[in-house]
């Protein structure tokens, strides 16, 4: 937002610096209407007059109640520092990934001052570097790639740029700027199957997955053996939306509920989802199947702490959203952002799992506060080492 | 045609472009930013070296999809499968292509016939789907390109795949560097810029290649009659359904060059980052160009640059949406006055064939 | 006697054009009267401006010996002027009832109460005694019933003044006969008719006034009685008509073309046509005639292979045609006129060399061996067409479009004819074209068949048919029923053995 902010002052400044010439200006519209006065001609110039005013008069209006101001705008040697993210395929309002990184990148602009910009790619491909490019261009001091998919434009453009630090989520790249956030999905995936495997009734869970691809194998592998930790006779059922390449089983609700349904009605009583968007029609499925039956069945969440993130957009949902496996890419992208500001930014791979806690289970709605102490003793087992979940399929 | 219709024919773009500039700095003025120095930024960011690189490489396959489709529309068909038809090309032959290394000429060359050879079946089914069951060519192409998706992903994820480290992310092996399709920027001189794709020279071919097939030989004039008076054509000695599946085919060969240009000069493989929607996009450049080389041309140019330019918005506070409402509104309104060009144009001869009878 | 219609002084300028100069007509109340000329005399858009489609740029109308300033076909309906297109507007999956009714004013969203308009319309038809089945669907109606559906639609609007486009060129003899008999009863009821035709025989048998007109000017009004089948045609056309000069040679032995037990169906089974043997002799014109929908089209598209055949043979100078497609067909020597020209013959957006190439494509003339269109040949060979066919137009980069039905009729009989083909196939190939033109392709059809061209002639127009043939055969449902030598029939007795009166 800053950045833009310090565009427009720049702007205006021009125009100041030309005595803000309005008629000056007014010729250069002038020229702009007369091109399509044609399409005018309904709206009548009256309003063309006004929406010029307006024009003129929002520019400083909008500098002065801007967001979180705390640099001064006007005096451009205090040059804050410059965060960047450039959002995956999906982009905002995915109820996932996006959003979350999203989320710690609005928490690094508040909290530390920065001038923040995020882009969405258009379709992938070159785009990807092309938009890194461009952030690095203008002056950023972080730039973020969301997703793994940015690996190959950080090996290009990253070198480029050694000054500015570069961090990939979910992924690594070879430059030493890039700080590769990784996750371990597994060991929080494997908490999610024994709170599962503890609290199901009908000896029944199921799992569904967004794209049937190596990324999820790690959630759902991670989920059988905690459920098979605890009790090796419960059965599992895997359902998928998607199969990559098609990406599309990130953001499809109604497909998410189809399969949850399927899965309710074969006897699952709570499914974990890793599956972005998609999840909320688990939740929704899980809504359904418990007023329709009688019987309550759940769901888990996943990445954000769902009971919240989902339970403040959909309240109806919130009490049938049983406990998530959050994964604090938020946390990760406020780490990045605290150490460039600090001057600590280091770069190569970087695992949050139980241990650092960038990974853990949310207990948010107190419905497993009871089998914490079963959950936390896993927990600890596996941050001995004593129990390795496996990431991927056999 | 005499020279003063032809001018007369140009004229329909240029007043679409300017209109379309008009609605959408309208539309600026509402949403309270300022048209003129948005399109300033624009201007200033997408005329740099790189953006210019950016927007030729962009238009590549833009103008190859278009011409795809053209070759359709000259004859009334509606391929609206090139999507399909490319990626099913460029994975095959992404594929193939890797398996092995010749000199970089036979080895591109043959990438490209495989390309085409794959991309020209898979149309072929939609032709033979219309000459022998009577189904519209508008509802198999789509269906077609769902078909290919889902076999996309199949043999990705298992014949096609290379494993890797990335989370094993679905790709084909990498094509060696004989397969590799040699930046031009030694060329133009403009090494300090990154690559300007080589496939661009196979492009400007390609626009040569569809202006002698359609507008020179019989093969093209059989499809341009087809197209204007499909019943004229039918008694003029044409067999229809032969014609349907040629033009199909000639179609999906063309589709199959449209991925060419990303995976031989950028990615090299087959990922699930290839580009995708390009065989859409060429729809619209086609109807913008009205199906003339020179004038696809321009409008895959025309939509790059638009496409490019508009990043910068997104740094500016300005929605970069506003470039995909440019795109719409010049293509209303160019189909629009494309038709008041024409009877205009009609008007005209009619009225220089009755002065000529009143002699 | 009262004036239905007077119009003085029209003028009416296009660009380049002059459509009316200082036209001035007069028609009295319950007259037939008739307006001839030819194909670009500025009839159409006399009508036009009579109708309020056109506004004149000087000059004015009085309808009824009241000033009328009509600025859209509304006005003149108000006014009680009621026209019947030559093309139909009627929507074919709605009942004669729905059609008439279709577009009268009325409250929005009301109920249509049909048994109320159904007995003002009635009351209609009997007033002017014409018949027809209200609650038949538009779709199963003759063309001459079609007609009629029209002229009650126009009258049930009130209509006083009937103004009837070449209301003959899409009727067989006998709907003429019926048209004629309404028209006759629509005068005996006071109503006035204008009757637009460039068939003088119709016109002379039907009009009691008809006006010539000619190059935009009115050139005469003439009383019927007062004047002649030869008159009128030298007032159409400024000069006398061309006289069929007598054959000079004679019908050749050899055969170019025999067709045997020629039979197909339609998909659902019916027999479209059975039994059909004939032969073309070299320089010979065979007329076929058939009341359209017997057979007669389908059969000559088979001849060139558009038309499936379930059985039979095509033998074209002793070659079976079976296993060829139209193209080799044409190729070989057959060319074809078909019946419509604007849509099956020529590419009305394409000019005129590109049209010449049409049919032809892949002949040596056209196609270079590296499978180019040769287009210096196609413009040379346009440039022969419209010099030889005395097409009117600027020149060989025209649009089709652009030029008058006559002059397109005369560029596709010119192309058929350019490359001395053995056997051409003519279907309707003077249908609603001005006289010159049509005296210009009987005269070229004439000296090609002298020349030793064979031709199998397809008219609609029985005088055509019979004037140029050497012999006739006609279709009756599907068959071939009769075989004549023209020179013995009369049109009356070949509209017998098309409508199957006489056997």
């Amino acid at each position: 937002m800053s950045t833009i902010l310090f565009i427009k002052v720049f702007l205006y400044l021009q125009l100041v610096g030309q005595g803000v010439k309005v008629t000056r200006m007014k010729s250069k519209w002038l020229i702009l209407f007369m091109v399509f006065s044609l399409f005018l001609v309904a709206c009548g110039g009256g309003s063309d007059e006004a929406a010029v005013e307006e024009v003129v008069d929002e520019e400083p209006a909008e500098t002065l109640d801007a967001p979180a101001t705390t640099a001064a705008p006007a005096e451009p040697e205090e040059d804050p520092m410059g965060i960047c993210l450039v959002l995956d395929i999906g982009g905002l309002g995915d109820l996932s990934f996006n959003d979350l990184a999203y989320a710690g990148y609005e928490k690094a602009v508040a909290d530390f001052g920065m001038e923040g910009t995020f882009l969405e790619p258009e379709g992938g491909g070159e785009n990807r570097g092309e938009l890194l490019e461009l952030c690095a261009e203008a002056g950023n001091d972080l730039i973020i790639g969301n997703g793994f998919l940015f690996d190959a434009s950080m090996n290009e453009v990253a070198p480029n740029y050694p000054d500015t630090n570069f961090a990939i989520t979910d992924g690594v790249a070879e430059p030493g700027n890039v700080r590769g956030m990784l996750f371990n999905h597994a060991e929080g995936s494997f908490l999610a199957g024994v709170a599962a495997a503890l609290k199901t009734q009908t000896n029944n869970v199921g799992f569904l997955g967004g794209v049937d691809f190596p990324l999820i194998h790690e959630f759902e592998q991670g989920f059988i053996a905690g459920v098979k930790a605890v009790n090796p006779d419960i059965e599992i059922q895997i359902g998928y939306a998607t199969v990559a390449p098609d990406f599309g089983g990130f953001n499809d609700q109604v497909k998410g509920k189809e399969i949850a349904l399927a899965q309710y009605e074969a006897g699952a009583d709570i499914i974990y989802h890793a599956a972005g968007g998609t999840g909320t029609g688990m939740f929704e499925a899980a809504k359904e199947v418990s007023e329709s039956t009688g019987s309550k069945v759940w769901g888990i969440g996943v990445d954000f702490d769902q009971y919240y993130q989902v339970g403040n957009a959909l309240p109806e949902l919130q009490e049938y959203i049983l406990s998530s496996m959050v994964k604090s890419v938020d946390v990760s992208i406020y780490n990045a952002a605290k150490a460039t500001m600090e001057g600590t930014f280091t770069g190569g791979a970087s695992v949050d799992n139980l241990a650092t806690g960038g990974i853990y289970l949310s207990y948010s709605g107190g419905y497993i506060d009871d089998i914490k102490d079963q959950i936390d003793s896993y927990k600890e087992k596996i941050m001995s080492g004593e129990i390795v979940p496996p990431s991927a399929r056999p | 045609m005499k020279m003063r219709f032809r001018l007369v024919s140009v004229s329909a773009p240029i007043i679409a472009l300017t209109i379309s500039f008009g609605l959408s700095s309208l539309i600026l003025l509402i949403i309270g930013k300022d048209p003129y120095e948005t399109f300033k930024i624009m201007f200033e960011y997408g005329i740099r070296g790189k953006s210019i690189v950016s927007i030729i490489n962009r238009s590549i396959p833009l103008y190859i999809s278009a011409i795809a489709v053209a070759v359709g529309f000259k004859m009334g068909l509606f391929n609206i499968g090139v999507e399909g038809q490319y990626l099913m090309g460029s994975l095959v032959a992404a594929y193939i292509g890797a398996q092995f290394s010749i000199i970089t000429p036979l080895h591109i060359l043959f990438i490209i016939i495989v390309a085409v050879a794959t991309s020209s079946l898979w149309a072929a089914i939609a032709g033979y789907l219309k000459v022998e069951k009577g189904i519209h060519e508008v509802i198999s192409t789509i269906m077609l390109n769902y078909i290919g998706t889902g076999l996309i992903a199949y043999s990705l994820t298992t014949i096609f795949d290379e494993p890797n480290s990335n989370y094993d992310l679905p790709r084909t092996k990498e094509l060696p560097e004989t397969g590799k399709m040699p930046p031009l920027n030694k060329f133009f001189n403009i090494e300090d810029l990154q690559d300007l794709h080589g496939f661009l020279v196979i492009a400007v071919l390609v626009g040569i290649f569809y202006y002698w097939l359609v507008w020179k030989t019989t093969l093209g004039f059989d499809l341009r009659i087809t197209g204007s008076n499909p019943i004229a054509a039918k008694f003029s000695g044409i067999n229809p359904n032969k014609l349907v599946v040629i033009a199909m085919i000639t179609s999906g060969g063309f589709a199959g060059l449209v991925g060419l240009g990303p995976l031989l000069s950028y990615f090299h493989r087959y990922t699930i980052d290839f580009p995708t929607g390009l065989g859409f996009a060429g729809i619209g450049v086609a109807l913008l160009g009205r199906n003339h080389p020179f004038g696809m041309a321009v409008g895959a140019l025309l939509f790059a640059f638009l496409q490019r330019s508009a990043q910068i918005l997104d740094l500016n506070d300005v929605p970069k949406e506003i470039e995909q409402m440019m795109q719409a509104f010049i293509l209303l309104i160019v189909v629009v006055f494309y038709e008041v060009i024409r009877r205009f144009i009609v008007k005209q001869q009619v009225k220089d064939a009755s002065k000529r009878s009143d002699e | 006697m009262k004036l239905a219609i007077n119009i003085k002084n029209i003028t009416k300028t296009y660009p380049g054009v002059l459509a009316n100069s200082d036209v001035s007509i007069k028609v009295k109340s319950g007259d037939i009267h008739a307006i001839v000329g030819e194909n670009g005399a500025g009839k159409s858009t006399l009508m036009k401006i009579l109708y309020g489609m056109v506004k004149p740029d000087s000059g004015n109308i009085e309808i009824f010996e009241n000033k009328a300033n009509m600025s859209s076909p509304k006005d003149s309906i108000n006014l009680g002027i009621g026209m019947v297109h030559q093309h139909f507007m009627l929507a074919k999956n709605l009942t004669v009832l729905e059609n008439i009714i279709l577009g009268i004013d009325r409250p929005f969203l009301k109920n249509i109460k049909l048994s109320k308009y159904k007995t003002e319309i009635q009351k209609v038809m009997e007033l002017y005694s014409l018949n027809i089945d209200l609650n038949q669907y538009v779709d199963e109606l003759s063309v001459g019933e079609k007609q009629r559906v029209e002229i009650i639609k126009v009258l049930y609007r009130g209509a006083k003044i009937l103004i009837l486009d070449e209301p003959t060129a899409v009727l067989v003899p006998q709907e003429v006969k019926d048209l004629f008999k309404n028209l006759k009863d629509l005068k005996n009821n006071g109503v006035t008719v204008l009757f637009i035709s460039h068939k003088l025989d119709e016109v002379l048998e039907i009009a009691d006034e008809i006006s010539v007109m000619r190059s935009g000017q009115m050139i005469d009004t003439v009383l019927n009685d007062n004047v002649s089948k030869t008159q009128l045609a030298e007032m159409m056309i400024g000069k006398s008509l061309p006289t069929p000069p007598a054959r000079l040679t004679s019908t050749d032995e050899e055969v170019i073309l025999k067709v045997e037990n020629l039979k197909s169906n339609d998909e659902n089974g019916r027999t479209i046509f059975e039994d059909v043997s004939f032969e073309v002799h070299k320089s010979e014109i065979l007329g076929i005639a058939g009341v359209e929908g017997n057979g007669q089209k389908e059969v000559v598209e088979a001849i060139i292979g558009i038309q499936a055949l379930d059985s039979g043979k095509v033998i074209f100078k002793n070659n079976d045609l079976e296993k060829q497609g139209t193209r080799e067909r044409l190729e070989s020597g057959i060319s074809f006129i078909p019946e419509d020209r604007q849509l099956q013959a020529m590419i009305m957006e394409m000019d005129l060399t590109n049209n010449v190439i049409i049919g032809r494509q892949n002949i040596k003339k056209y196609k270079s061996s590296l499978g180019t269109v040769k287009m210096k040949n196609a413009v040379n060979e346009s440039e022969k067409v419209i010099s030889a066919f005395e097409v009117k137009t600027p020149g060989t980069s025209t649009l089709a479009t652009a030029l008058s039905g006559g002059n397109q009729q005369k560029f596709v009989v010119g192309r058929e004819l350019e490359d001395d083909p053995s056997l051409l196939i003519a279907s309707q190939p003077t249908r609603g074209i001005d006289i010159g033109a049509q005296a210009l392709i009987w005269e070229k059809l004439r000296n090609s068949r002298d020349e030793g061209l064979s031709v199998l002639l397809i008219s609609a127009d029985l005088e055509e048919l019979i004037g140029l043939s050497d012999r006739i055969i006609v279709f009756y449902q599907g068959k071939l029923v009769k075989e004549i030598e023209a020179e013995n029939i009369t049109p009356e007795d070949l509209g017998s053995y098309m409508t199957g009166l006489k056997k």
